[in-house]
């Protein structure tokens, strides 16, 4: 999932104190499974602001919806009367869903309730962590599915740094060293022999490193 | 019960409760010329919803409790410790609002202790007499 987190309530009161009507989108996907922009959340969020602004003298009127995805347009279009009907959209969703809801409706200011921040998992109740970087070249096959690219502090393809201490990474002592997670994988499943070979220096273009990055489906054209 | 001193100013406090810890009819003991009791009652403590505890302010509210069973005692568990992990979050909101955290409280009450359910009243009436009112009632 994509995982993300809200913003503090002083920043998001601050952004939208100059309008009477609001909308607060929330997302039915990503952001709701990490307990930052599903329904739940924006109905606390809805009512923390009415009660902010009310303890300040002002009434504003809050409307509360979610959308299944805010990065997609049949979904989007289920909100168009509610955008048309207030001043401002706060969206929970992540970057892409806020770009998209502002992009297909001009005269609406669009404002980020969240602050997104990386594709993971939830690896324990509470706890999400990065474990992949969207680099568009993936190489999980050959490090028995331990990413280099996410879960090493720097990089390395062709074995570790040698700085790690009783498995923990030497750059952060809270992360498992990747390489560490690598070998022990590649040792129950038996391809150590995939680390033998020399891997050469990556080509980072497709990870984003010259702009944003397009995937266009002919196929799914009609 | 406590006295409040402020003339004018009979606390609303809400009450959210597991039906093990608290009945209607100890609700309307409670409430009296000195401040207004409103229950709600719920299968468990863990039904509380953040957004629960802070409609319960919008709808006038000077102070929010929530009732949830002894540790180790919730029918269901964990029940109560879900509802302290939310009571502490929602706290954590109401001093970004600028209402102050001590207007939300959890008390673990037994099956059956009044004594103690009307210990958790008084505790919040005292509270509130340094409080007053919700500013955002």
């Amino acid at each position: 999932m994509i995982v993300a987190e809200q913003k503090p309530l002083a920043e998001i009161k601050a952004s939208v104190a100059q309008y009477e009507k609001l909308l607060i989108l929330g997302c039915g996907t990503c952001v709701k499974t990490c307990f930052a922009g599903g329904e739940d959340e924006v109905a606390t969020l809805a009512s923390a602001l009415r009660l902010a602004f009310k303890k300040d003298g002002k009434d504003i009127k809050i409307e509360e919806l979610t959308v299944e995805r805010q990065c997609e347009d049949e979904f989007i279009q289920e909100a168009a009367a509610a955008i048309e009907r207030n001043d401002a959209v706060l969206s929970l969703a992540c970057g892409a869903g806020v770009q998209d809801i502002a992009s297909r409706f001009a005269a609406s200011p669009v404002l980020p309730g969240v602050n997104t921040t990386f594709i993971g998992i939830l690896e324990k109740q509470g706890l999400f962590i990065e474990e992949c970087s969207g680099c568009g070249d993936c190489k999980l096959a050959t490090y028995g599915g331990v990413c280099p690219v996410t879960r090493c502090a720097k990089k390395l393809f062709n074995g570790p740094c040698g700085g790690s201490q009783n498995g923990k990474c030497e750059v952060d002592p809270e992360t498992d060293c990747a390489w560490q997670l690598i070998i022990d994988r590649l040792k129950a499943l038996g391809q150590m022999d995939n680390i033998k070979h020399y891997i050469p220096p990556n080509d980072w273009r497709p990870s984003g490193a010259g702009g944003p990055r397009k995937l266009f489906r002919e196929d799914l054209v009609v | 019960m406590t006295a409040i001193t402020e003339k004018d100013f009979k606390p609303v406090i809400t009450i959210f409760h597991c039906i093990n810890t608290f009945s209607e009819a100890e609700a309307l003991d409670l409430s009296g010329d000195n401040c207004e009791i409103r229950s709600v009652k719920l299968a468990c403590s863990s039904m509380v919803k953040d957004v629960f505890l802070l409609r319960a302010f919008e709808a006038g509210a000077d102070a929010v409790v929530v009732f949830a069973c002894p540790e180790g005692e919730c029918r269901y568990i964990s029940g109560n410790l879900r509802a302290g992990k939310r009571v502490e979050r929602v706290k954590g909101l109401l001093d970004e609002i600028g209402l102050d955290r001590r207007r939300l409280a959890l008390f673990n009450i037994a099956t059956g202790d009044t004594d103690a359910v009307k210990q958790a009243t008084d505790d919040t009436l005292e509270v509130l007499k340094q409080l007053g009112p919700n500013p955002a009632a």
